[in-house]
């Protein structure tokens, strides 16, 4: 499970997040929809500690990621797989290396066979081919370092999956391409997730509880369709404007 | 550390200011100036504990001594021979008739091993080392690279910061040692094709002038200058915010705070050679 309790955060004057409260049960999936701007990935980033909330508590499997202890933190990002909205690759690492940084050093020191094979495994499940394995960054499309990504976040049989805007800048193809691998990762893993998007129909195709982050508050949460169906003017106008934009692409 | 790097991924610098007060403003930089140097201490005591791990940092170290070392051999050579050449003629030119021709040797050895040798190669290396460690470790923290580092578990300090620190203390004081060696040779060489000096006469100048604490004395400077220039710049990267422009900025900042360590660090070195 992971838990937000009475989250804030401010940059300068800016209020981000204003007292999140949020639980996400072990095994599902939460879309985290809203405006850009509004404090999505700065949420998303509490919770393998790359932002410190000012006030509030952040909890993954009942333990704090905010207690002042490197071990505690440390041991809650090894059950994190993270994926970044810019994939956030290491240029100067090949695929293979890229990957390999998902995986436990002192196993790949003591089993490098292992290792090499788990990297073939997840590239193989990512749909690219072991020849990719050897190529840099720079050599990859946006859809494929995307994917390389994924690999990486989950090389380590990672428990959570956080994913920042999964499909932002692929095209249609890839975009739904990695929709249909989070979806099975999520099916195959059984992984707890958050999706923050502004994809609705990403969203409904991989995540079952939707959440709206409004003026750095939780505005709604509930199941997928209770969600669609809700009477509240700002999940409205954030769906209608959603839906006309894909009705428009 | 976790702090230190929470910066580096896109937490405001500027945190501290209280906007439409420009007095406030004006109040906000020492907060500034503690903010930094308290990251400055947290990642040295950072730097400290992470070098129990050895098996991690090691390899990394040595790919870093050859873009550090090895790769500034050649520019450190050349800058070294021109000042130990200048040093020569300037000598000759003050000195012939005044005093005796050996005394070229001694001033050209004074200068080169006490003052030109360590600080021109600090000087070359705050140019080329620390724009390249700015830039380098910047677009890491703009493109969420170190964030992705923490993300897998990995810690930027012992994976970035330890190795490109020890790489500085262990190639500036050879690079300064090589700039020391080439600035007598272009210094000695130049002599005797200009002025009214032998060999012999050169050399007993330098040995005359010579004492082997000079020598420890310009290595220990070129440890004292491998470590500010690297860590400051290891620091300015990771603090980066702000795009291509702000990788921009932190290199030219690692630059000119590099020369200025080395330059205020020349001149405490100065003052112990007094006391020695």
């Amino acid at each position: 499970m992971i838990e937000f309790d009475g989250v804030s955060k401010r940059f300068g004057s800016q209020g981000v997040l204003r007292g999140v409260t949020l639980r996400i049960p072990a095994g599902s999936s939460l879309a985290l929809l809203g405006p850009s701007g509004a404090g999505k990935s700065v949420l998303l980033k509490t919770v393998i500690g790359l932002i410190e909330p000012d006030e509030g508590d952040v909890r993954v499997a009942g333990r704090s990621v905010l207690r002042d202890d490197g071990r505690a933190l440390a041991a809650v990002r090894r059950q994190v797989g993270y994926i970044f909205q810019s994939s956030a690759l290491f240029d100067s690492l090949s695929v293979e290396e890229n990957v390999l940084l998902g995986l436990d050093d002192e196993v790949c020191r003591t089993n490098p066979q292992w290792c090499r094979q788990r990297v073939e495994q997840c590239l193989r499940w990512v749909n690219l081919e072991p020849d990719a394995a050897a190529k840099y960054p720079a050599e990859l499309s946006g859809g494929m370092q995307k994917r390389v990504a994924i690999a990486r976040a989950i090389a380590g049989n990672q428990r959570y999956l956080l994913c920042d805007e999964p499909t932002t800048g692929l095209d249609p193809m890839n975009a739904a391409l990695i929709a249909e691998l989070l979806r099975r990762l999520q099916q195959q893993l059984g992984a707890t997730s958050i999706i923050v998007t502004h994809d609705l129909s990403l969203a409904r195709f991989v995540t079952d509880r939707f959440a709206l982050l409004f003026e750095g508050r939780i505005r709604a949460h509930a199941p997928a369709d209770e969600f669609l169906a809700l009477d509240d003017p700002v999940v409205r106008s954030f769906t209608a404007a959603a839906q006309n934009l894909q009705r428009v692409a | 550390m976790d702090r230190i790097n929470a910066v580096g991924g896109g937490e405001s610098v500027g945190h501290w200011m209280i906007p439409g007060n420009a007095l406030s403003a004006l109040g906000a930089r020492p907060f500034a100036v503690l903010r930094l140097t308290g990251e400055a201490w947290l990642t040295a005591r950072a730097c400290l504990r992470a070098l129990r791990q050895p098996r991690t940092y090691l390899p990394l170290t040595f790919a870093q001594a050859r873009d550090i070392g090895v790769a500034s051999v050649p520019l450190v050579a050349v800058v070294a021979m021109i000042s130990g050449a200048v040093t020569s003629q300037q000598t000759g030119y003050q000195f012939t008739g005044s005093l005796p021709v050996w005394i070229v040797g001694s001033v050209v050895a004074a200068s080169v091993i006490t003052e030109l040798g360590p600080v021109i190669t600090g000087l070359v290396l705050a140019g080329r080392v620390g724009a390249r460690i700015g830039a380098e470790l910047g677009t890491m923290a703009v493109t969420d690279q170190l964030g992705a580092l923490q993300a897998v578990g990995r810690d930027p300090v012992l994976y970035l910061v330890v190795p490109r620190v020890l790489a500085g203390l262990m190639t500036v004081p050879a690079l300064v040692a090589i700039a020391d060696g080439a600035g007598l040779l272009a210094g000695w060489a130049l002599a005797l094709l200009t002025m009214p000096v032998t060999t012999a006469e050169f050399t007993y100048g330098v040995r005359w002038w010579f004492h082997d604490f000079a020598l420890w004395f310009s290595l220990l400077k070129g440890l004292a200058f491998g470590l500010a220039i690297t860590f400051i710049a290891c620091l300015v990267g990771l603090r980066t915010t702000g795009g291509a422009e702000g990788v921009g900025r932190a290199a030219t900042s690692a630059v000119v705070s590099g020369t200025v360590a080395v330059m205020v660090l020349d001149v405490i070195f100065v003052r112990l050679l007094k006391v020695f």
